[in-house]
């Protein structure tokens, strides 16, 4: 059993490291309306980042004007711009930059 | 992004009687576990009733019946895949992506659950407020996180009227006592306050993860 599992974990594995389909990325955009004490709690309730990440992701996109907050495939960020939109953050999906 | 501090919202003193608001605001703190309490006057009650009536009517689905599918309509299909043309809108149900072709697609199959959502986060502050009446607002963390996002639509709705592109908001500062955006910002700044309470209410007990 144990084995079937790992097995199956390595091939899913293998095949995300050779499929395209990982290299998303979702960015969120500094805008002048959001507080940067919500940006912070948002990534914290949304993606289960610590408080001390939440916050070093929310000063990037306060000082540098964005931010990359995930990574995975499509379908993956796809999910992720939307629970960001629900709460009215400003978020994109775009192909990872190698 | 924009911080507060104390009785000022980015650097603006809060303004405690220009909407006849609370002289002493309490916001919202925290009770036991799981439990955040706010107590708030007849006006604050009713300006914010208000505003959740507004945004729940702005985000009801586009009325163009002319060549909707009603199979698509049944499985949140819209028909709609161009950006609002509202300003407002758009920046409560912006693009997804860059490329106008990527975002129309995903805005077809997603916009009218956005809409659905955000409606639902003002549906329930709305019913919270009407229903405590002249009592303390008790929300769990689930009431909280809507009433998070529907203060922040609000707030993001009020920002696009009150044209805050930037940090800078001289323009705002420099309204006359009788122009009627000043009070829509008195309420902006307001707003802002107390969603900060809210947040810092439940960064209190945030589980260290």
């Amino acid at each position: 059993m144990a084995k079937t599992k790992s097995t199956t974990q390595l091939d899913e594995e293998l095949k995300a490291i050779f499929s395209n389909d990982r290299l998303w990325v979702t960015v969120v955009w500094d805008d002048p309306v959001n507080l940067m004490s919500y940006v912070t709690y948002v990534f914290m309730e949304l993606f289960g980042y610590t408080k001390e990440h939440a916050t070093e992701l929310m000063l990037k996109v306060h000082n540098e004007g964005k931010a990359v907050v995930s990574n995975g495939s499509r379908e993956e960020m796809e999910r992720d711009v939307q629970r960001l939109h629900e709460y009215g953050l400003w978020a994109t999906i775009s192909k990872e930059e190698l | 992004m924009c911080s507060v501090y104390m009785n000022m919202v980015c650097g603006r003193p809060f303004p405690k009687k220009s909407y006849k608001l609370n002289a002493e605001p309490n916001g919202f703190k925290r009770h036991g576990e799981n439990e955040y309490q706010a107590m708030f006057s007849d006006s604050e009650r009713e300006v914010l009733i208000n505003l959740t009536e507004q945004i729940i009517e702005l985000l009801a689905e586009r009325v163009d019946h002319a060549h909707e599918d009603p199979l698509a309509a049944m499985v949140g299909i819209t028909v709609h895949d161009s950006p609002p043309e509202d300003e407002v809108l758009l920046r409560l149900l912006p693009n997804a992506y860059a490329d106008e072709q990527a975002s129309s697609e995903f805005r077809r199959y997603t916009e009218s659950t956005l809409r659905d959502k955000k409606r639902a986060h003002a549906m329930a502050m709305r019913s919270n407020l009407i229903n405590a009446g002249a009592t303390a607002i008790d929300l769990d963390h689930e009431g909280a996180m809507a009433w998070l996002g529907a203060m922040n639509d609000i707030r993001l709705a009020l920002g696009v009227r009150l044209k805050i592109e930037d940090s800078a908001q001289e323009h705002l500062e420099l309204l006359k006592p009788d122009d009627p955006l000043r009070a829509v910002y008195a309420v902006y700044t307001w707003l802002g306050w107390l969603q900060e309470s809210l947040i810092q209410a439940l960064m209190d007990d945030a589980p260290e993860r």
